[in-house]
């Protein structure tokens, strides 16, 4: 039997990376740019909710400002981005000027725990904001509040993609940018509309972190591991498949620690790890991930038929 | 100042021969790899647990002392015998660096299996998920490289007394020019015209025969030997391997940025950049106090200047301060047939 602790963990675990997963593989579709700095822009965030704590709000009035400020730093990287590209930059640049976002925000959180530590004697390197949250029923409200955040945000994204004419306009510039231009698409408004929406998920993901889960500023770098393992399980440029490989890993993860953990106790500090060699074990299995053997069937039973 | 000058020359040789082998991966094959902490790591973690256990069965040193749980009395004790005994200290170099060479090359192959069937852009992301979760094992594996604290490593120069710190010196100096020797051999050889070919067209290199996967492969492993044998110098130069430091920071963007900066495919080009900002870097540390009117510590200082320098070269100079020199037919031609 699977303490109901394990259980929550690996449940509100869940619908954070779900929704990491899913910015990430926007994101890379979109301009077909891995984003290196998307787990800082997240994590960046967690600091927001604890802010608002110290100024004697509850961390959830946090949650649209996380979203805004996850939202701006996107979009002036996606600006940033199509500077360099419109410079006629490659693909390996490109990535290089994600880092560079990924080094600023980097610095600027440890910046902002050190101000945190120093002058108002609050413990920032790391901390959890579990105690301060609400209870419903005997259950932590963050199992409530993350389950909401992850199926709205799903939802609404699902809606705009496919009933809107911004959704259909942003279809058609992730498949044929040129073409979609051509069609009087502002192309470039579009995406960076999806930049700065993506950017908001990331930011409301990281501000709903520590309220289940202990913060540092390397959780973002340790984090990216297990971002991209999801992303690669559930298939890369699928962005339903990165849902679903988010839960996959997340439960994953903890089910396999906490199976393992009674004959090695130690395994809990290797979470990072784990994730990686499921992520590995699926690139050589599955290189196309879940997304991949989905479709193959289909088409399998399309020639069948 | 001879401590500094010292300082600098180790660093930039340390630095030189992490940003050829990056240059040998990206620079000339085109593989875009941004886990280059992984050998370095693996190098150190080497560094970090063999020689002293190795030293500690040779003397026959009390088997209830364990290298890592005990290990500044087991230093203690390997210092005094280790310094009457030059033959066995450089017996345990060679024999880390060999090991390193091994385990780094079985490590490259067996992680360019799957890498490499990955896009480019995902390979670089899988090559640094994977050196984060060998940085995670680091730390928290305590026998290994005690955990979070660090562990200290012998230094295989003891025996040089006061001038240990000039030998070791030496001793990576050689190293970093055996290294440099042997990448310009490669990338002036026809092997590294094939690899310029697969970085350019890799149908037109597969369609003329030529086992483009398996030639990634054997670059990826000598790119890990290459990196791996970095490791042992840093952790041998460090005296003591904190898995904890080895960020993607300063063992993968800076060694990035230095080659970006010099110019990918030249060799020249790259060590040029390693030296202006391992100069720069240094000069850096060493004058921190001088940053003191900063509101936070100069630390967080590293990442932002790396940003804003990073930011510039990409925006203004993408090809690096002296980018790669094209050849053309007649150039070819020219050295053939000897003219001028």
């Amino acid at each position: 039997m699977i303490p109901l602790q394990i259980f929550l963990t690996a449940l509100i675990y869940s619908f954070i990376l779900s929704l990491l997963a899913m910015g990430f593989t926007l994101q890379y579709i979109t301009l077909n740019v891995p984003n290196l700095a998307y787990s800082s822009i997240a994590f960046f965030c967690t600091y927001l909710p604890l802010t608002f704590l110290i100024a004697k709000f509850s961390p959830y009035t946090s949650l649209p400002f996380a979203f805004i400020l996850g939202g701006a730093i996107s979009f002036l990287l996606f600006k940033f981005l199509k500077l360099l590209r419109e410079r006629g930059m490659s693909l390996v640049g490109l990535m290089m000027a994600t880092i560079v976002f990924d080094l600023v925000i980097y610095a600027c959180m440890n910046i902002y725990a050190e101000h945190l530590s120093r002058n108002l004697q609050i413990y920032a390197a790391s901390f959890s904001l579990t105690t301060y949250d609400f209870k419903v029923f005997g259950l932590p409200g963050i199992l409530f509040v993350s389950a909401g955040v992850c199926i709205s945000l799903i939802m609404l994204f699902t809606l705009l993609l496919l009933k809107t004419r911004f959704g259909i306009a942003m279809r058609a510039a992730v498949e044929n940018y040129a073409l979609a231009s051509t069609h009087g698409v502002d192309v470039d408004r579009v995406l960076a509309i999806a930049w700065f929406f993506v950017g908001g998920i990331a930011g409301v993901s990281g501000a709903l972190y520590p309220l289940w889960f202990s913060m540092d500023p390397w959780v973002g770098a340790r984090m990216f591991i297990t971002i991209f393992a999801a992303c690669v399980v559930g298939g890369i440029k699928s962005i339903y498949g990165s849902i679903l490989g988010g839960a996959l890993i997340a439960f994953s993860e903890i089910f396999l620690c906490y199976f393992f953990s009674f004959s090695f106790p130690w395994i809990w500090s290797y979470r990072a790890v784990i994730s990686m060699i499921v992520a590995a074990i699926s690139i050589v299995i599955m290189p196309h991930g879940i997304a991949g053997y989905v479709s193959r069937v289909r088409e399998r039973r399309l020639v069948k038929i | 100042m001879m401590e500094i000058l010292l300082d600098i020359i180790i660093f930039f040789c340390i630095y030189a021969i992490i940003t050829l082998s990056l240059n040998i991966q990206h620079g000339y094959t085109g593989i875009f790899n941004l886990g280059l902490y992984l050998p370095i790591l693996v190098g150190a973690i080497i560094t970090a647990s063999i020689p002293g256990r190795l030293a500690m069965l040779i003397y026959g040193i009390d088997s209830k002392l364990d290298f890592s749980y005990n290990n500044a009395t087991v230093i203690d004790i390997l210092r005094s015998k280790l310094a009457n005994d030059p033959l066995t200290s450089i017996i345990l170099l060679i024999i880390t660096m060999l090991i390193t060479i091994t385990v780094c090359y079985v490590l490259g192959y067996l992680v360019a299996h799957p890498a490499l069937r990955l896009p480019a852009d995902y390979l670089a992301l899988f090559m640094l998920c994977l050196s984060e979760s060998m940085r995670v094992i680091g730390m928290q594996t305590d026998w290994l490289t005690g955990g979070v604290f660090g562990i200290q490593v012998i230094n295989p120069f003891w025996w040089l007394g006061r001038y240990s710190y000039y030998g070791f010196s030496i001793f990576v100096v050689a190293t970093a020019l055996c290294i440099i020797l042997i990448v310009n051999k490669i990338s002036i050889s026809p092997v590294g015209r094939l690899l310029k070919a697969i970085r350019e067209n890799e149908l037109a290199a597969e369609s003329i025969g030529k086992d483009t996967n398996g030639i990634k492969k054997q670059c990826i492993s000598l790119a890990f030997i290459i990196l791996g044998l970095a490791g042992v110098l840093h952790a041998f130069w460090m005296g003591a391997v904190v898995a904890g430091g080895y960020t993607r920071v300063d063992f993968s963007y800076w060694p990035w940025l230095m080659m970006i900066m010099g110019g990918a495919g030249n060799n020249m080009g790259t060590l040029f950049g390693t030296l202006i900002l391992v100069l720069i870097r240094r000069v850096m540390i060493i004058s921190k106090h001088t940053f003191s009117f900063l509101p936070f510590s100069v630390v967080w200082l590293e990442p932002i200047l790396l940003a804003i320098m990073l930011g510039i070269i990409l925006t203004f100079r993408p090809e690096g301060i002296l980018p790669e020199r094209s050849r053309s037919i007649t150039d070819y031609m020219r050295k053939i047939l000897k003219l001028q």
